[in-house]
Protein backbone atom coordinates (compact mmCIF):
# COMPACT_ATOMS: atom_id res chain seq x y z
CA UNK A 1 0.00 0.00 0.00
CA UNK A 2 1.22 2.99 -0.97
CA UNK A 3 2.29 5.95 1.92
CA UNK A 4 -0.29 8.28 1.90
CA UNK A 5 0.41 12.27 1.58
CA UNK A 6 1.42 14.31 3.79
CA UNK A 7 -1.03 16.19 4.99
CA UNK A 8 -1.96 19.36 7.35
CA UNK A 9 -3.73 22.93 7.94
CA UNK A 10 -3.48 26.33 6.45
CA UNK A 11 -5.87 28.92 9.06
CA UNK A 12 -6.14 31.70 7.44
CA UNK A 13 -6.69 35.15 9.45
CA UNK A 14 -7.63 36.79 6.95
CA UNK A 15 -10.78 34.71 6.22
CA UNK A 16 -11.85 34.15 9.99
CA UNK A 17 -14.87 35.51 11.16
CA UNK A 18 -14.56 34.55 14.99
CA UNK A 19 -17.79 32.32 14.87
CA UNK A 20 -15.99 29.15 17.03
CA UNK A 21 -17.41 26.71 15.08
CA UNK A 22 -14.02 25.44 14.56
CA UNK A 23 -13.26 24.95 18.68
CA UNK A 24 -17.20 23.16 19.46
CA UNK A 25 -16.45 20.73 16.22
CA UNK A 26 -13.32 19.88 17.55
CA UNK A 27 -15.05 18.91 21.02
CA UNK A 28 -17.68 17.55 20.13
CA UNK A 29 -15.44 15.01 17.81
CA UNK A 30 -13.19 14.67 19.69
CA UNK A 31 -15.36 14.28 22.99
CA UNK A 32 -13.36 17.36 25.16
CA UNK A 33 -15.27 18.92 27.96
CA UNK A 34 -16.12 22.10 27.91
CA UNK A 35 -13.83 25.18 29.15
CA UNK A 36 -15.36 26.22 32.12
CA UNK A 37 -17.63 24.23 34.61
CA UNK A 38 -21.50 23.92 33.98
CA UNK A 39 -23.29 26.84 34.60
CA UNK A 40 -19.74 28.77 35.28
CA UNK A 41 -19.47 31.91 32.79
CA UNK A 42 -15.52 32.69 32.77
CA UNK A 43 -15.35 36.15 30.68
CA UNK A 44 -12.60 37.40 30.37
CA UNK A 45 -12.66 41.00 28.94
CA UNK A 46 -10.07 39.35 26.17
CA UNK A 47 -12.30 41.14 23.42
CA UNK A 48 -14.54 38.22 22.05
CA UNK A 49 -12.02 35.49 23.57
CA UNK A 50 -13.09 33.62 26.51
CA UNK A 51 -11.15 30.42 25.56
CA UNK A 52 -7.52 31.97 26.10
CA UNK A 53 -5.39 29.23 25.25
CA UNK A 54 -4.60 25.79 23.72
CA UNK A 55 -4.61 23.30 26.29
CA UNK A 56 -5.34 19.81 27.30
CA UNK A 57 -9.24 19.48 26.18
CA UNK A 58 -9.08 22.73 24.18
CA UNK A 59 -7.25 21.56 20.69
CA UNK A 60 -8.42 24.42 18.73
CA UNK A 61 -8.71 28.29 20.34
CA UNK A 62 -9.72 31.39 18.35
CA UNK A 63 -7.72 34.82 19.11
CA UNK A 64 -9.40 37.66 18.58
CA UNK A 65 -6.97 40.84 18.11
CA UNK A 66 -7.51 44.66 18.46
CA UNK A 67 -4.99 46.35 17.83
CA UNK A 68 -5.30 50.04 17.17
CA UNK A 69 -4.39 51.63 13.83
CA UNK A 70 -4.54 55.28 12.28
CA UNK A 71 -7.84 53.92 10.59
CA UNK A 72 -9.44 52.68 14.20
CA UNK A 73 -9.47 49.44 15.58
CA UNK A 74 -8.33 46.91 13.47
CA UNK A 75 -10.26 43.48 14.59
CA UNK A 76 -8.22 40.21 13.97
CA UNK A 77 -9.21 36.65 14.17
CA UNK A 78 -7.49 32.89 14.08
CA UNK A 79 -7.99 30.18 15.11
CA UNK A 80 -4.96 28.26 16.82
CA UNK A 81 -3.91 24.79 16.84
CA UNK A 82 -1.04 22.44 17.00
CA UNK A 83 1.29 23.17 14.17
CA UNK A 84 2.02 19.62 13.47
CA UNK A 85 6.05 20.34 13.10
CA UNK A 86 8.35 18.91 10.52
CA UNK A 87 10.71 18.65 13.52
CA UNK A 88 8.37 18.21 16.76
CA UNK A 89 10.05 19.12 19.80
CA UNK A 90 7.45 17.61 21.66
CA UNK A 91 7.97 14.41 20.10
CA UNK A 92 11.83 14.84 20.36
CA UNK A 93 11.05 14.87 24.49
CA UNK A 94 8.55 11.83 24.39
CA UNK A 95 10.55 9.26 26.83
CA UNK A 96 7.95 6.53 26.26
CA UNK A 97 7.75 6.77 22.60
CA UNK A 98 3.84 7.95 23.21
CA UNK A 99 3.89 10.93 20.63
CA UNK A 100 4.54 9.69 17.22
CA UNK A 101 4.78 11.16 14.04
CA UNK A 102 1.52 8.70 11.79
CA UNK A 103 1.80 7.62 8.33
CA UNK A 104 0.12 11.11 7.72
CA UNK A 105 2.58 13.00 8.70
CA UNK A 106 1.06 14.35 11.59
CA UNK A 107 2.03 13.84 15.30
CA UNK A 108 0.53 12.68 17.57
CA UNK A 109 0.34 11.26 21.46
CA UNK A 110 -0.98 8.38 22.02
CA UNK A 111 -2.97 7.96 24.93
CA UNK A 112 -2.61 4.41 26.01
CA UNK A 113 1.13 4.81 26.42
CA UNK A 114 1.41 8.37 27.73
CA UNK A 115 3.04 8.11 31.17
CA UNK A 116 2.19 12.13 32.29
CA UNK A 117 5.53 13.01 32.70
CA UNK A 118 5.17 16.13 31.00
CA UNK A 119 8.82 16.63 29.56
CA UNK A 120 6.77 17.25 25.57
CA UNK A 121 5.08 20.59 27.33
CA UNK A 122 7.67 22.79 28.18
CA UNK A 123 9.72 21.47 24.94
CA UNK A 124 6.92 22.47 22.47
CA UNK A 125 7.94 26.34 21.26
CA UNK A 126 4.62 27.01 20.61
CA UNK A 127 2.79 26.03 23.56
CA UNK A 128 0.58 22.92 22.85
CA UNK A 129 0.62 19.94 24.53
CA UNK A 130 -0.85 20.41 28.08
CA UNK A 131 -1.28 17.86 31.30
CA UNK A 132 -4.83 17.17 32.68
CA UNK A 133 -5.45 16.60 35.97
CA UNK A 134 -8.59 14.64 35.19
CA UNK A 135 -6.19 11.57 33.72
CA UNK A 136 -2.85 12.52 34.19
CA UNK A 137 -1.98 12.46 30.57
CA UNK A 138 -0.63 14.69 28.15
CA UNK A 139 -3.28 15.56 25.44
CA UNK A 140 -2.82 18.15 22.04
CA UNK A 141 -4.41 17.92 18.60
CA UNK A 142 -4.83 14.85 16.48
CA UNK A 143 -5.14 16.40 13.31
CA UNK A 144 -8.22 13.58 13.50
CA UNK A 145 -6.45 10.46 13.26
CA UNK A 146 -9.55 8.71 13.18
CA UNK A 147 -10.88 10.92 10.71
CA UNK A 148 -8.48 10.91 8.20
CA UNK A 149 -8.39 6.81 8.60
CA UNK A 150 -12.13 7.15 7.55
CA UNK A 151 -10.90 8.96 4.99
CA UNK A 152 -12.50 12.31 6.25
CA UNK A 153 -11.37 15.84 7.09
CA UNK A 154 -10.91 17.10 10.40
CA UNK A 155 -14.05 18.07 12.33
CA UNK A 156 -12.37 21.97 12.32
CA UNK A 157 -12.20 21.96 8.83
CA UNK A 158 -14.87 20.47 8.22
CA UNK A 159 -17.13 23.02 9.94
CA UNK A 160 -15.50 25.99 9.09
CA UNK A 161 -18.15 27.71 7.52
CA UNK A 162 -15.72 30.62 5.61
CA UNK A 163 -12.95 28.41 4.35
CA UNK A 164 -10.53 29.98 6.68
CA UNK A 165 -9.66 26.39 7.79
CA UNK A 166 -8.34 24.64 4.66
CA UNK A 167 -7.07 21.26 4.95
CA UNK A 168 -5.05 19.35 2.43
CA UNK A 169 -1.78 17.97 1.35
CA UNK A 170 0.92 20.07 2.62
CA UNK A 171 2.56 20.93 -0.62
CA UNK A 172 -0.39 22.10 -1.54
CA UNK A 173 -1.55 24.33 1.37
CA UNK A 174 1.62 25.91 1.61
CA UNK A 175 1.59 27.00 -2.36
CA UNK A 176 -1.91 28.14 -1.70
CA UNK A 177 -0.49 30.52 1.37
CA UNK A 178 2.60 32.05 -0.71
CA UNK A 179 -0.42 32.96 -3.34
CA UNK A 180 -2.79 34.28 -0.83
CA UNK A 181 -0.21 36.47 1.13
CA UNK A 182 1.05 37.77 -2.26
CA UNK A 183 -2.45 38.26 -3.47
CA UNK A 184 -3.13 40.04 0.11
CA UNK A 185 -0.25 42.39 -0.33
CA UNK A 186 -1.21 43.43 -4.15
CA UNK A 187 -4.80 44.23 -2.73
CA UNK A 188 -2.68 46.59 -0.11
CA UNK A 189 -2.40 44.30 3.17
CA UNK A 190 1.25 44.91 3.69
CA UNK A 191 1.65 42.98 7.09
CA UNK A 192 -0.03 40.13 4.99
CA UNK A 193 2.99 37.22 6.25
CA UNK A 194 2.95 33.61 5.40
CA UNK A 195 3.39 31.70 9.47
CA UNK A 196 5.14 28.23 9.16
CA UNK A 197 7.95 28.54 6.73
CA UNK A 198 11.61 28.96 6.64
CA UNK A 199 11.27 32.67 7.88
CA UNK A 200 8.58 33.06 10.15
CA UNK A 201 7.58 30.00 12.88
CA UNK A 202 9.20 27.21 10.87
CA UNK A 203 12.45 28.04 11.67
CA UNK A 204 15.69 27.12 14.10
CA UNK A 205 16.10 23.79 12.69
CA UNK A 206 11.71 22.83 13.31
CA UNK A 207 12.01 22.96 9.15
CA UNK A 208 8.43 24.13 8.48
CA UNK A 209 4.96 23.85 9.86
CA UNK A 210 2.49 21.10 8.77
CA UNK A 211 -0.69 23.64 10.36
CA UNK A 212 0.27 26.47 8.94
CA UNK A 213 -0.94 30.46 8.69
CA UNK A 214 -1.94 33.52 6.81
CA UNK A 215 -1.49 36.36 9.29
CA UNK A 216 -2.48 40.07 8.55
CA UNK A 217 -0.68 41.46 11.09
CA UNK A 218 2.79 40.50 13.24
CA UNK A 219 3.03 37.17 14.65
CA UNK A 220 3.39 37.94 18.52
CA UNK A 221 -0.04 39.55 18.38
CA UNK A 222 -1.58 36.28 17.90
CA UNK A 223 0.76 34.75 20.72
CA UNK A 224 2.75 32.93 17.71
CA UNK A 225 6.69 33.12 18.31
CA UNK A 226 8.66 34.71 15.09
CA UNK A 227 11.40 32.35 15.34
CA UNK A 228 11.02 29.43 17.35
CA UNK A 229 13.98 27.18 17.83
CA UNK A 230 13.75 23.06 18.30
CA UNK A 231 14.82 22.38 21.87
CA UNK A 232 16.94 19.48 20.53
CA UNK A 233 19.53 21.73 19.43
CA UNK A 234 20.53 22.81 22.88
CA UNK A 235 21.71 19.11 23.67
CA UNK A 236 24.87 19.08 21.88
CA UNK A 237 26.12 22.47 23.07
CA UNK A 238 24.74 21.37 26.77
CA UNK A 239 26.15 17.78 26.67
CA UNK A 240 29.92 19.20 25.35
CA UNK A 241 30.52 21.94 28.24
CA UNK A 242 29.39 18.88 30.86
CA UNK A 243 31.79 16.60 29.55
CA UNK A 244 33.93 19.16 29.44
CA UNK A 245 33.25 20.28 33.48
CA UNK A 246 33.26 16.28 34.23
CA UNK A 247 37.19 16.37 32.95
CA UNK A 248 37.47 18.88 35.18
CA UNK A 249 36.42 18.00 38.00
CA UNK A 250 38.14 14.46 36.86
CA UNK A 251 41.18 16.50 37.45
CA UNK A 252 40.77 18.33 40.90
CA UNK A 253 39.95 14.77 42.56
CA UNK A 254 42.73 13.28 41.35
CA UNK A 255 44.77 16.29 42.35
CA UNK A 256 42.84 16.65 45.67
CA UNK A 257 43.03 12.70 46.61
CA UNK A 258 46.96 12.50 45.33
CA UNK A 259 48.07 14.88 48.33
CA UNK A 260 48.09 12.15 50.80
CA UNK A 261 49.87 14.07 53.30
CA UNK B 1 -8.83 25.91 28.63
CA UNK B 2 -8.95 24.86 31.83
CA UNK B 3 -6.84 24.39 35.39
CA UNK B 4 -5.36 27.92 34.27
CA UNK B 5 -6.48 31.26 34.35
CA UNK B 6 -5.62 34.25 32.07
CA UNK B 7 -2.74 36.39 32.88
CA UNK B 8 -3.42 39.57 31.30
CA UNK B 9 -5.15 42.66 32.89
CA UNK B 10 -8.73 42.69 31.24
CA UNK B 11 -8.94 45.01 28.40
CA UNK B 12 -11.30 45.63 25.04
CA UNK B 13 -7.80 46.88 23.39
CA UNK B 14 -4.42 45.35 23.65
CA UNK B 15 -1.42 47.20 24.61
CA UNK B 16 0.32 47.51 21.87
CA UNK B 17 3.57 48.80 23.55
CA UNK B 18 4.17 45.16 24.80
CA UNK B 19 4.21 42.32 22.44
CA UNK B 20 2.15 39.15 22.77
CA UNK B 21 -1.41 38.45 23.47
CA UNK B 22 -3.20 39.95 26.38
CA UNK B 23 -0.29 38.81 28.58
CA UNK B 24 -1.12 35.17 28.12
CA UNK B 25 2.24 32.91 28.00
CA UNK B 26 3.33 31.72 24.61
CA UNK B 27 4.59 28.47 25.60
CA UNK B 28 3.13 26.24 28.79
CA UNK B 29 5.36 25.92 31.69
CA UNK B 30 6.24 22.63 33.26
CA UNK B 31 4.21 20.88 36.03
CA UNK B 32 7.81 20.07 38.11
CA UNK B 33 8.06 21.14 41.28
CA UNK B 34 9.57 19.59 44.85
CA UNK B 35 9.43 16.24 43.50
CA UNK B 36 11.26 17.01 40.43
CA UNK B 37 13.60 19.28 42.89
CA UNK B 38 14.23 16.37 44.96
CA UNK B 39 15.06 14.27 42.54
CA UNK B 40 17.52 16.84 41.26
CA UNK B 41 19.40 17.22 44.73
CA UNK B 42 19.46 13.80 45.79
CA UNK B 43 20.36 12.25 42.68
CA UNK B 44 23.12 14.79 41.93
CA UNK B 45 24.95 13.70 45.27
CA UNK B 46 24.49 10.20 44.54
CA UNK B 47 26.07 10.62 41.14
CA UNK B 48 28.89 13.20 42.84
CA UNK B 49 29.20 10.46 45.60
CA UNK B 50 30.09 7.54 43.38
CA UNK B 51 32.35 10.04 41.13
CA UNK B 52 34.23 11.05 44.89
CA UNK B 53 34.18 7.11 45.41
CA UNK B 54 36.00 6.20 42.28
CA UNK B 55 38.60 8.95 42.64
CA UNK B 56 39.47 8.25 46.44
CA UNK B 57 39.59 3.91 45.80
CA UNK B 58 41.60 4.66 42.49
CA UNK B 59 44.26 7.23 43.23
CA UNK B 60 43.59 8.14 46.96
CA UNK B 61 45.59 5.34 48.62
CA UNK B 62 44.05 4.45 52.39
CA UNK B 63 42.52 7.79 53.31
CA UNK B 64 41.16 7.53 49.71
CA UNK B 65 39.72 4.63 50.45
CA UNK B 66 38.25 5.37 53.42
CA UNK B 67 36.49 8.40 51.76
CA UNK B 68 35.30 6.00 49.27
CA UNK B 69 33.90 4.02 51.77
CA UNK B 70 31.32 6.27 53.05
CA UNK B 71 30.75 8.03 49.91
CA UNK B 72 29.79 4.38 48.46
CA UNK B 73 27.31 4.31 51.70
CA UNK B 74 26.23 7.92 51.14
CA UNK B 75 25.92 7.07 46.96
CA UNK B 76 23.52 4.10 47.78
CA UNK B 77 21.18 5.53 50.37
CA UNK B 78 20.77 9.18 48.32
CA UNK B 79 19.82 6.65 45.42
CA UNK B 80 17.05 4.68 47.02
CA UNK B 81 14.78 7.86 47.52
CA UNK B 82 15.16 8.88 43.64
CA UNK B 83 13.03 6.27 41.44
CA UNK B 84 9.89 7.09 43.98
CA UNK B 85 10.18 10.65 43.31
CA UNK B 86 10.42 10.22 39.99
CA UNK B 87 7.35 8.12 39.53
CA UNK B 88 5.49 10.22 41.97
CA UNK B 89 5.92 12.84 39.54
CA UNK B 90 4.22 11.71 36.53
CA UNK B 91 0.37 12.01 35.87
CA UNK B 92 0.30 8.09 35.61
CA UNK B 93 2.74 6.57 37.78
CA UNK B 94 1.22 3.17 36.98
CA UNK B 95 3.02 3.06 33.68
CA UNK B 96 6.93 4.10 34.71
CA UNK B 97 7.82 1.05 33.15
CA UNK B 98 7.00 3.30 29.50
CA UNK B 99 10.00 5.16 30.03
CA UNK B 100 12.12 1.38 28.93
CA UNK B 101 9.99 1.09 26.02
CA UNK B 102 11.85 3.16 23.57
CA UNK B 103 15.71 4.73 23.48
CA UNK B 104 16.05 8.06 22.06
CA UNK B 105 18.70 10.30 21.95
CA UNK B 106 16.91 13.25 21.53
CA UNK B 107 15.20 13.18 24.33
CA UNK B 108 17.44 13.75 27.46
CA UNK B 109 15.07 11.86 29.69
CA UNK B 110 14.82 8.93 27.64
CA UNK B 111 19.00 8.73 27.65
CA UNK B 112 18.88 9.77 31.28
CA UNK B 113 16.16 7.18 32.32
CA UNK B 114 18.50 4.33 30.82
CA UNK B 115 21.50 5.87 32.35
CA UNK B 116 19.95 6.25 35.67
CA UNK B 117 18.91 2.54 35.23
CA UNK B 118 22.23 1.74 34.91
CA UNK B 119 23.74 3.96 37.47
CA UNK B 120 21.15 2.07 39.88
CA UNK B 121 22.73 -1.28 39.05
CA UNK B 122 26.63 -0.43 39.48
CA UNK B 123 25.72 1.37 42.79
CA UNK B 124 23.65 -1.63 43.78
CA UNK B 125 27.31 -3.47 42.87
CA UNK B 126 29.78 -1.23 44.39
CA UNK B 127 27.44 -1.34 47.70
CA UNK B 128 27.51 -5.04 47.82
CA UNK B 129 31.62 -4.94 47.54
CA UNK B 130 32.22 -2.24 49.99
CA UNK B 131 29.61 -5.13 52.41
CA UNK B 132 31.68 -7.21 51.74
CA UNK B 133 34.58 -5.69 52.28
CA UNK B 134 33.47 -3.75 56.14
CA UNK B 135 31.46 -7.58 57.17
CA UNK B 136 34.07 -9.88 56.11
CA UNK B 137 37.47 -8.20 56.03
CA UNK B 138 39.54 -11.25 56.33
CA UNK B 139 39.97 -13.05 53.22
CA UNK B 140 42.43 -15.12 51.84
CA UNK B 141 44.88 -13.28 49.39
CA UNK B 142 43.27 -14.31 46.18
CA UNK B 143 39.74 -13.67 47.14
CA UNK B 144 41.11 -9.88 48.76
CA UNK B 145 43.08 -9.60 45.24
CA UNK B 146 39.87 -10.64 43.54
CA UNK B 147 37.92 -8.06 45.18
CA UNK B 148 40.04 -5.10 44.85
CA UNK B 149 39.86 -5.23 41.08
CA UNK B 150 36.39 -5.74 40.97
CA UNK B 151 35.89 -2.73 43.15
CA UNK B 152 38.61 -0.68 40.62
CA UNK B 153 36.87 -1.76 37.87
CA UNK B 154 33.11 -0.81 39.50
CA UNK B 155 34.56 2.30 40.57
CA UNK B 156 35.81 3.38 37.20
CA UNK B 157 32.09 2.62 35.76
CA UNK B 158 30.50 4.37 38.99
CA UNK B 159 32.51 7.45 37.93
CA UNK B 160 31.16 7.59 34.72
CA UNK B 161 27.66 6.98 35.19
CA UNK B 162 27.58 9.02 38.26
CA UNK B 163 29.11 12.00 35.97
CA UNK B 164 26.40 11.18 33.90
CA UNK B 165 23.40 11.14 36.42
CA UNK B 166 24.94 14.25 38.19
CA UNK B 167 25.16 16.44 34.58
CA UNK B 168 22.33 14.97 32.65
CA UNK B 169 19.10 17.01 34.39
CA UNK B 170 20.99 20.58 33.19
CA UNK B 171 20.80 19.34 29.58
CA UNK B 172 16.94 17.78 30.44
CA UNK B 173 16.02 21.69 31.24
CA UNK B 174 18.38 23.15 28.63
CA UNK B 175 16.50 21.08 26.00
CA UNK B 176 13.49 22.84 26.46
CA UNK B 177 11.25 25.98 24.73
CA UNK B 178 11.69 27.24 28.79
CA UNK B 179 13.73 30.90 28.14
CA UNK B 180 15.94 30.64 31.53
CA UNK B 181 16.55 26.88 31.01
CA UNK B 182 17.18 27.03 26.73
CA UNK B 183 18.38 30.66 26.09
CA UNK B 184 21.91 29.52 27.54
CA UNK B 185 22.02 26.27 27.22
CA UNK B 186 26.08 25.74 27.72
CA UNK B 187 26.38 26.91 31.39
CA UNK B 188 23.28 25.12 33.08
CA UNK B 189 24.72 21.02 32.77
CA UNK B 190 28.01 22.60 34.50
CA UNK B 191 26.11 24.45 37.11
CA UNK B 192 24.19 21.41 38.12
CA UNK B 193 27.36 18.93 38.07
CA UNK B 194 29.49 21.54 40.40
CA UNK B 195 26.37 21.54 42.60
CA UNK B 196 26.27 18.17 42.53
CA UNK B 197 29.87 17.94 43.63
CA UNK B 198 29.96 20.12 46.49
CA UNK B 199 27.10 18.83 47.89
CA UNK B 200 27.99 15.02 47.93
CA UNK B 201 31.21 16.49 49.44
CA UNK B 202 29.58 18.30 52.15
CA UNK B 203 27.14 15.20 52.42
CA UNK B 204 30.15 12.94 52.71
CA UNK B 205 31.98 14.87 55.03
CA UNK B 206 29.41 15.16 57.77
CA UNK B 207 29.00 11.31 57.63
CA UNK B 208 32.24 10.99 57.98
CA UNK B 209 32.36 13.28 60.89
CA UNK B 210 29.04 11.87 62.72
CA UNK B 211 30.84 7.45 62.30
CA UNK B 212 33.72 8.93 63.96
CA UNK B 213 37.34 9.34 63.87
CA UNK B 214 38.04 6.15 62.04
CA UNK B 215 35.65 7.05 59.08
CA UNK B 216 37.44 10.51 58.50
CA UNK B 217 40.61 9.70 57.18
CA UNK B 218 40.93 11.45 53.95
CA UNK B 219 37.98 14.34 54.68
CA UNK B 220 40.87 16.66 54.64
CA UNK B 221 41.62 15.65 50.64
CA UNK B 222 38.01 15.64 50.06
CA UNK B 223 37.85 19.77 51.50
CA UNK B 224 40.24 20.65 48.60
CA UNK B 225 38.16 18.66 46.31
CA UNK B 226 34.90 20.49 47.95
CA UNK B 227 36.78 24.07 48.09
CA UNK B 228 37.46 23.92 44.14
CA UNK B 229 34.09 22.50 43.61
CA UNK B 230 32.45 25.63 45.33
CA UNK B 231 34.62 28.09 43.57
CA UNK B 232 33.14 26.78 40.45
CA UNK B 233 29.70 26.54 41.02
CA UNK B 234 29.69 30.05 42.43
CA UNK B 235 31.63 31.13 39.07
CA UNK B 236 29.47 29.12 36.89
CA UNK B 237 26.28 30.71 38.74
CA UNK B 238 27.40 34.08 38.35
CA UNK B 239 28.44 33.64 34.78
CA UNK B 240 25.46 32.36 33.97
CA UNK B 241 23.07 35.13 36.01
CA UNK B 242 24.96 37.80 33.66
CA UNK B 243 24.67 35.60 30.65
CA UNK B 244 21.32 35.95 30.82
CA UNK B 245 20.73 39.47 30.62
CA UNK B 246 16.78 39.74 30.80
CA UNK B 247 16.21 36.57 30.92
CA UNK B 248 17.40 35.99 34.50
CA UNK B 249 14.62 38.12 36.17
CA UNK B 250 12.72 35.35 37.81
CA UNK B 251 16.15 34.59 39.52
CA UNK B 252 17.17 37.74 40.58
CA UNK B 253 13.39 39.42 41.77
CA UNK B 254 11.34 38.77 44.95
CA UNK B 255 11.05 34.94 46.81
CA UNK B 256 13.35 33.24 43.85
CA UNK B 257 15.50 36.35 43.87
CA UNK B 258 16.15 36.35 47.90
CA UNK B 259 16.95 32.37 47.55
CA UNK B 260 19.75 33.05 45.09
CA UNK B 261 21.03 35.78 47.64
CA UNK B 262 20.66 34.36 50.61
CA UNK B 263 20.62 30.40 49.83
CA UNK B 264 22.71 29.39 47.35
CA UNK B 265 25.56 32.36 46.80
CA UNK B 266 25.59 33.06 50.99
CA UNK B 267 24.54 30.05 52.58
CA UNK B 268 26.07 27.65 49.43
CA UNK B 269 29.10 29.22 48.34
CA UNK B 270 30.37 32.44 50.65
CA UNK B 271 30.02 31.01 54.54
CA UNK B 272 31.08 27.58 53.43
CA UNK B 273 34.41 28.49 51.45
CA UNK B 274 34.62 31.20 54.86
CA UNK B 275 34.64 28.21 56.80
CA UNK B 276 36.54 26.26 55.10
CA UNK B 277 39.43 28.94 55.06
CA UNK B 278 39.28 29.52 58.77
CA UNK B 279 39.25 26.09 59.68
CA UNK B 280 42.57 25.43 60.16
CA UNK B 281 42.74 28.51 62.47
CA UNK B 282 40.03 27.30 64.89
CA UNK B 283 40.26 25.76 68.23
CA UNK B 284 40.69 21.65 67.46
CA UNK B 285 37.40 21.20 69.48
CA UNK B 286 35.76 23.60 67.01
CA UNK B 287 36.89 22.52 63.90
CA UNK B 288 34.01 19.56 63.49
CA UNK B 289 30.91 21.21 64.88
CA UNK B 290 32.55 23.84 62.55
CA UNK B 291 32.58 21.35 59.54
CA UNK B 292 29.76 20.13 60.58
CA UNK B 293 27.75 23.57 59.98
CA UNK B 294 29.54 24.16 57.19
CA UNK B 295 28.22 21.14 55.34
CA UNK B 296 24.62 21.84 56.46
CA UNK B 297 24.50 25.10 54.98
CA UNK B 298 26.62 23.49 51.76
CA UNK B 299 23.85 21.19 51.33
CA UNK B 300 21.34 23.70 51.93
CA UNK B 301 23.06 26.03 49.19
CA UNK B 302 22.29 23.35 46.79
CA UNK B 303 19.11 22.35 47.28
CA UNK B 304 18.09 25.83 46.66
CA UNK B 305 19.99 26.32 43.94
CA UNK B 306 17.76 23.42 41.89
CA UNK B 307 14.76 24.85 43.72
CA UNK B 308 15.36 28.24 42.03
CA UNK B 309 16.57 27.00 38.87
CA UNK B 310 13.26 24.97 38.77
CA UNK B 311 10.84 27.44 39.57
CA UNK B 312 12.68 30.58 38.03
CA UNK B 313 11.55 28.08 35.33
CA UNK B 314 8.15 27.99 35.88
CA UNK B 315 8.10 31.62 36.28
CA UNK B 316 10.09 32.25 32.82
CA UNK B 317 7.77 30.03 31.08
CA UNK B 318 4.44 32.08 32.28
CA UNK B 319 6.47 35.42 30.90
CA UNK B 320 5.38 36.21 27.35
CA UNK B 321 8.14 38.53 26.93
CA UNK B 322 10.74 36.51 27.67
CA UNK B 323 9.98 33.84 25.27
CA UNK B 324 9.90 37.35 22.65
CA UNK B 325 12.83 38.47 23.72
CA UNK B 326 14.16 35.05 22.39
CA UNK B 327 12.19 34.04 19.38
CA UNK B 328 12.14 38.06 17.89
Amino acid sequence: MAEPPVVGFLTDATLCIGCKACEVACKQWNQLPGDSAPGVAELTGFSYDNTVDLGATTWRHVAFVERPTPHGIAWLMLSDVCKHCVHAGCLDACPTGAIIRTEFGTVVIQDNVCNGCGYCIPACPFGVPQLEHADGGSHKCTLCYDRLLGGLAPACATACPTGSIRFGEVDELRAAGHERVATLKEQGVAEASFYGGDELGGTGGIAGLNAMFVLNGPPDGFNLPARPRLPRLNIFPASVTTVLAAAGFSIAAAISFRDRG
Amino acid sequence: MTGQQPHGQPASVQDVSQKGYYGVPVIHRPHWKWLVTGYFFLGGISGASAVIAAFGRLCGGSPGASVARVATYVSVVALVPCPPLLILDLGRPGRFLNMLRVFRTSSPMSVGTWGLTAFGLITALSTLLQMADDLAPGAGPLLTRTRRTASSAVALLGAISGFFVAGYTGVLLAATAVPLWSKRPALLGPLFLSSAMTSAAAAITATAILLGPDAEKGTRQLRTLETLATVAEGSLLFGWLMALGPTAKPLSEGRIGMIVRHGIVGAGVALPLIVSAALDHLPRRTRRPATLIASALTLSGGFALRYAVVEGGRLSADDPQATFEMTG
